[in-house]
């Protein structure tokens, strides 16, 4: 399990687990979400006509978009083929990681920051197999490090994702607010926060970059304490980022504090959905493996009804 | 002052150990375990609210487990007030309460047993769950109803059957009931609550009873306006002897205790029952007056009788009941020498025949004529100046005495007393003595002793003088002592001895009762005299016509004219066995009977019949009449506070040296103050237990 993996030594590698990439890469399904979607090439370029190169061509089957079908074929042999094409590396793919010291909570197993570091190793792995240009951006606040998309940068993202240091807030206006300037192609941003701020505040800043042209998707990354609180002996719960503190009782507020968090991601997800967003909820909990499965999957039926 | 105390101070120490919730509590913000979370953005929405509420809640449970804890462990130390009063009187204390309830005849005036009841119910609410009570009724005696008990139940139903009595009032053996219960507790306190009209004539203050020391005495006054009281006293009989009838004249004496005039009162005789004559009078305000009654003749005997005035707030005193018989002959035998041509019994035999209490039945022999038969019957013999018989008649008129019977010896010239003949005399006879008295004026009686039956009559002032009559010859008798020896001539020679044989006594008079040896006769004194000899010889007792209420008859004491030898003789010899007597009320009380009949307490105003195995009642059955002590009608009050003073203890030392018995122990269990604590301590955490319960519920039910 990704929890659970040893690092290896070398910078960035130990961030991939080939366990997890090799369940990913054995299913069709997988293979299907991440051309037509996730990757540049195989996924629905937002751009069409623009770097993509021919494959092959597969059969018709049902439930194949008929847009992609090879006409020009089908006057010839007056049969239903589909074009494959080979991703090109002109896409630009971004991961946003907040690195703000509430991401380093955790309560039984990895952190939410090394859950994002897992995750956003793994897709800037998987983009650059893709031929994409991967970069990074991470956030504290404001801009910690930042890693413009380029074709081989993929070393110096992995580098800059070991070498993370959590601390500061967790704002992502002033940021993504700034990454906006900074980047005038389009392209792919991953956004990868707990989002501890209100809903408005968080789709503000993160649908600029989708008005900026950019294919935005957003994980969501809780531990399983934040979802349950599971905490039981009335303690000072002190703000990993203000250090305030508050004597709680969670026996009293459990529900509660279920309540205000299950409202909060609802409303997370639906103002997403509102602004043509991607958001998925990823419990740090749950597998790696299996949170980037579920997500590639959701991603291939979004991408169906588009 | 008090001063709280602790018999285990120690324990107080365990008042430390509650700093360590509190300083828990205190500091328990501070030193509660540090979570940390990515944001308190949720929680400060919702758990702030909570929050505060929880330290509230915090408080409350808390405060309440203290003082639990602190009730807890007070109790421990075992404190108690370090005051005298409070270990004894106090209300916590558990007491031994006597109720004394006064059930004399003076308390059926007006509402005062009304009156008295109330208190005594009120004293009997008043008792603390710990205290015990003992009821007392009492009048001339007393009765304890009610014996140290916490039911009250017992009390009020003690006091629901209790009616006032027709006894006087006597305060001191109900004193001594209490104090023999309170002495007899070992409750702390002590106590005695006294309901009474407290009548000065009930208590005199010198008889002795005081309750134990400590004990608190209140005294409940039941007195209400007071209207006057017209009570029958004295009853005085004048027996007349009419064509061998006897008929009695009653004179009654009226008391008017009032201040008012009575004017035209109806005093009405009633004989068995029925009235036979009535009388009228007036008395003036606190007044007395004698009423005459129409005489009436005794036909049978114990007949009843009783006189009567209209009822009036005090009723019990408004009868007075007689019991009469026909006088009994008192049978005198004179015995003459009968050689005296002169009538030597002259003056003694007149003296004797107008002798009405008792009527003497006297006869005269001589020696020399008389027989063993002349005896039987009699009361008395005398032998005026008379040797004894001799032979069989002289041997039976020693068993005559010996069984009883009375012998005068007055010794003349002829006086003679033979060796064999019976040993009666106290003493040996001597010669006549004729000693130059004052030069031939004759002597006197010397010494008398008064105290003697014989001559208590003339004790009292102008009651009589002996010692007027000039004797002038005598005869010696040589005693060994001076024991007998009941009157002296002033020269010290024996005047009249007496001696006591078997049953009987005998009485010897030294000088001829004559004109002749002594002017005795012609005395005025001679007369009581006379009768009294003869009286004391015969150990005559007069016939009692009533008794007081209260009074015991003692029917096992017979001879002597006793009354139970009147009454007894009403009886067949086979009725004696299972003597019972049957009181005004009609309750049957056995008195024994046989050879041994017991004692008859006469409890109750009226008249109390005697009656054997046989049954019988009716016109002359044996019967006793009781009537209620006259100094009850006496209303006057005593001050309650100089009663209470005079039976409790006067001596602080005393009463100091009791309260310093008491140690801080004793003072601890009296007051156990420790009991409540605990009972507080269990109420609060019960409380704290359903208080937490609810506000559990309350804070689970809440989203």
């Amino acid at each position: 399990m990704a929890r659970t993996a040893v690092r290896p030594s070398g910078p960035g590698t130990g961030f991939i687990d080939p366990r997890v990439l090799g369940r990913i890469h054995n299913l069709e399904l997988l293979a299907r979400t991440v051309v037509d979607g996730f990757i540049s090439g195989l996924h629905r370029a937002p751009f069409l006509g623009l770097s993509v190169d021919f494959a092959e061509h597969r059969q018709y089957m049902p439930g194949d978009d008929i847009r992609r079908i090879d006409w020009r074929l089908f006057a010839r042999s007056d049969r239903f083929y589909l074009k494959h094409y080979e991703a090109d590396s002109n896409a630009n793919f971004m991961v946003v990681l907040d690195i703000s010291r509430s991401m380093t909570f955790q309560q039984d197993g990895i952190s939410k920051l090394d859950y994002g570091r897992y995750l956003a190793a793994c897709l800037s792995y998987f983009s650059r197999q893709q031929r994409d240009r991967v970069g990074l951006l991470t956030i504290a606040g404001e801009i910690v490090d930042y890693i413009p998309p380029a074709a081989g940068h993929l070393d110096l993202v992995l580098h800059a994702i070991d070498r993370i240091e959590a601390g500061g807030a967790g704002t992502l206006a002033q940021p993504l607010f700034e990454l906006t300037g900074r980047i005038g192609r389009r392209g792919i941003m991953v956004v990868i926060s707990d989002f501890y701020e209100e809903p408005d505040a968080v789709v503000d800043a993160v649908k600029d970059l989708r008005y900026a042209g950019h294919d935005v998707i957003v994980f969501h990354l809780l531990d399983p304490a934040e979802l349950d609180f599971p905490f039981e002996k009335p303690a000072s719960f002190q703000d990993l980022e203000s250090e305030a503190r508050l004597p709680v009782v969670p026996g009293r507020l459990r529900e509660g504090y279920r309540e205000l968090i299950r409202e909060h991601t609802e409303t997370l997800s639906r103002r997403f959905v509102e602004h043509r967003i991607d958001y998925a909820l990823f419990n740090t909990g749950t597998p790696l493996d299996y949170a980037l499965f579920s997500y590639l999957s959701a991603r291939q039926r979004l991408t169906r009804v588009r | 002052m008090s001063a709280l105390a602790f018999l285990a101070p120690l324990f107080l120490l365990g008042l430390g150990f509650l700093v360590w919730p509190v300083l828990v509590h205190l500091v328990q913000k501070d030193r509660k375990e540090v979570v940390e979370f990515p944001s308190l953005m949720f929680l400060q929405r919702v758990p702030y609210k909570s929050s505060r509420r929880q330290k509230i809640r915090h408080w409350l449970l808390l405060l309440m487990r203290l003082a639990a804890l602190t009730a807890l462990i007070a109790a421990f130390a075992r404190p108690f007030l370090d005051r005298e009063d409070i270990a004894l009187t106090g209300a916590q204390v558990a007491r031994e309460v006597v109720i004394l309830v006064d059930r004399s005849y003076s308390m059926d005036y007006g509402d005062r047993w009304a009156d008295a009841l109330a208190g005594a119910r009120a004293a009997v609410r008043q008792l603390g769950p710990e205290d015990r009570a003992s009821l007392v009724f009492f009048s001339a005696g007393a009765t304890l109803a009610v014996r140290s008990t916490t039911d009250r139940t017992v009390l009020f139903a003690a006091l629901d059957t209790a009616a006032p009595g027709t006894a006087g009032t006597r305060f001191g053996p109900a004193l001594d009931l209490a104090r023999t219960v309170l002495e007899q507790s070992n409750l702390p306190g002590r106590h005695a609550v006294v309901i009474s009209d407290f009548q000065r004539a009930g208590w005199d203050g010198d008889e002795g009873a005081r309750l134990p020391p400590g004990t608190t005495v209140d005294p409940v006054v039941v007195s209400g306006p007071y209207e006057g009281d017209l009570a029958v006293g004295q009853l005085l009989f004048q027996r007349n002897f009419r064509d061998g009838l006897e008929r009695v004249e009653t004179t009654a004496r009226l008391v008017n205790s009032g201040d008012r005039e009575v004017e035209d009162v109806e005093v009405t005789l009633e004989l068995d029952g029925r009235p036979v004559g009535s009388a009228a009078a007036t008395l003036g305000p606190n007044g007395t007056a004698l009423v005459t009654l129409p005489p009436f003749t005794l036909s049978e005997p114990f007949m009843r009788g009783s006189v009567r005035v209209p009822g009036d707030a005090l009723s019990a005193n408004d009868v007075a009941h007689f019991v009469l018989s026909p006088g009994e002959g008192f049978s005198v035998l004179v015995v003459e020498d009968g050689s005296d041509p002169r009538d030597p019994s002259l003056y003694l035999t007149q003296a004797l025949d107008i002798g009405t209490d008792p009527a003497f039945d006297v006869e005269v022999t001589t020696v020399g004529a008389m027989t063993a038969g002349d005896l039987a019957g009699r009361s008395v013999v005398i032998l005026n100046g008379a040797r004894p018989p001799r032979g069989g008649v002289g041997t039976r008129l020693r068993e005559f005495v010996e069984d009883g019977g009375g012998l005068v010896v007055i010794l003349g010239e002829r006086s003679s007393w033979p060796a064999d003949g019976p040993d009666l005399l106290p003493g040996p006879l001597g010669p006549v003595m004729e000693p130059e008295w004052r030069e031939g004026r004759g002597g006197t009686l010397g010494r008398i002793d008064y105290t003697h039956p014989v001559f208590a009559l003339f004790a009292a002032p102008r009651s009589g003088d002996l010692t007027d009559a000039t004797f002038f010859r005598y005869r010696n008798v040589q005693l060994a002592g001076a024991e007998g020896v009941l009157a002296r001539f002033d020269n010290g020679a024996v005047a009249l001895a007496e001696r006591q044989v078997g049953a009987g006594r005998v009485l010897l008079w030294t000088s001829m009762l004559d004109n002749y040896w002594n002017d005795m006769v012609l005395q005025p004194i001679f007369l009581p005299l006379a009768h009294q000899l003869v009286k004391h010889a015969g150990s005559f007792r007069p016939p009692t016509p009533s008794y007081t209420v209260d009074d015991v008859l003692n029917l096992s004491q017979q001879g002597e004219g006793r009354e139970a030898d009147r009454l007894l003789a009403g009886l067949a010899q086979g009725d004696r066995d299972g003597l019972v007597a049957l009181s005004p009320s009609n309750r049957s009380i056995d008195v024994g009977g046989g050879a041994r009949p017991g004692f008859l307490p006469l409890a109750e105003q009226g008249f109390y019949e005697l009656r054997g195995a046989g049954g019988g009642g009716g016109p002359g059955t044996p019967a006793v009449a009781v009537n209620v002590n006259l100094g009850e009608a006496d209303l006057e009050p005593m001050d309650p506070e100089e009663f209470v003073g005079s039976i409790t203890s006067p001596d602080i030392g005393e009463a100091g040296d009791a309260g310093a018995e008491i140690g801080p122990e004793d003072r601890e269990r009296r007051q156990g103050i420790w009991w409540y604590l605990l009972v507080a301590a269990f109420l609060l955490l019960a409380l704290e237990t359903i208080v937490s319960n609810y506000l559990s519920r309350k804070a689970a039910s809440q989203p």
